[in-house]
């Protein structure tokens, strides 16, 4: 049940989706990999729509060249465990979820313990081998992963729905390498607003998924492409998965 | 191409990874759809296929 406080501020979703639609948001307990540029948009607008529990893990410091896209963190964040001010951030815009903050590395021996009770996967990485653990980790557990990715003006972001869908190893067979990415923070606003959508959409269970369809962001042209993807039978990660 | 312009290429039953060699396209760096779908890059192109090169982005 809705407290009388929440009514009031999810008035306007409540206009979209109803009481029962934000107390299933509430029920919703979510898993964001990464207090960075789109971790910050991801978990910022889950916290402020109403999603019942983040659980946010970043294992990094707050830098101040993290600043011009890290809108979980300020100024006075700088040396502070991201995940820890991250906590600060998301309990002060939304104090009714419920935030668990963990200074990890996701990593093969903790990924099972970090996901226990989540019901939505937020890839909100900075590096592919990590992206890859969570794609295995959803799979495994058949829960949605919500893809974004960025680098300066350009994003992409998909929806994998495990055993229906392409996963994230079909659609990237392999790890571009390891590089130093330049980053615009409104970039995250727009593909991390994105992911944050589609999880709205599949918990209420509204609209078309963006699944099997990898959607790309351009902003120097101010153009969103995308392009069709589907299961790759021989894929590593998903192969042994019924259809 | 990954930069968003266009080339026209002959190609005849060519392997999409040839193809990215002739463009001087490093394949780890980009994934690739065919006439909007993404294959893998041993497929093959024929005239009158589309390529759609994209640069693959990593970031957070």
């Amino acid at each position: 049940m809705l407290k009388d406080a929440e009514k009031t501020r999810y008035s306007r979703q409540i206009r979209l989706f109803g009481e029962v639609g934000q107390e299933k948001l509430k029920k919703t307990s979510v898993f964001v990999a990464g207090a960075g540029g789109l971790g910050s948009i991801v978990s910022i607008y889950m916290a402020a729509a109403g999603f019942g529990k983040i659980c946010i893990v970043d294992c990094d410091s707050v830098e101040l060249s993290n600043l011009n896209r890290q809108i979980l963190h300020g100024g006075q964040d700088v040396g502070r465990d991201k995940a820890l001010s991250a906590y600060d951030t998301i309990t002060s815009i939304n104090p009714e979820v419920e935030v668990e903050a963990l200074v990890e590395t996701i990593s093969e021996d903790n990924i099972d313990t970090l996901l226990q009770g989540c019901n939505l996967i937020m890839d909100a990485m900075d590096n592919f081998p990590t992206r890859y653990l969570l794609n295995r980790a959803a799979l495994k557990r058949k829960i949605p992963l919500f893809h974004g990715a960025i680098s300066g003006y350009r994003g992409q972001v998909t929806t994998i729905i495990p055993g229906k869908t392409a996963c994230l190893r079909c659609i990237f067979p392999r790890a571009p390498p390891a590089a130093i990415f330049p980053a615009l923070g409104s970039t995250c606003g727009v593909i991390g607003s994105i992911q944050v959508t589609e999880a709205v959409k599949y918990i209420q269970g509204a609209g078309e998924l963006l699944t099997n369809r990898l959607l790309l962001w351009d902003g120097l042209s101010a153009c969103l492409d995308e392009v069709a993807c589907e299961r790759n039978l021989g894929c590593m990660d998903c192969r042994d998965d019924t259809r | 191409m990954p930069d968003g312009s266009r080339k026209e290429m002959a190609v005849e039953n060519t392997a999409i990874e040839d193809v990215l060699r002739r463009l001087g396209i490093n394949p780890v760096e980009v994934i690739v759809a065919k006439n909007g779908r993404i294959v893998s890059e041993e497929e093959t192109v024929d005239a009158g296929d589309e390529l759609k090169i994209i640069m693959v982005v990593h970031g957070g």
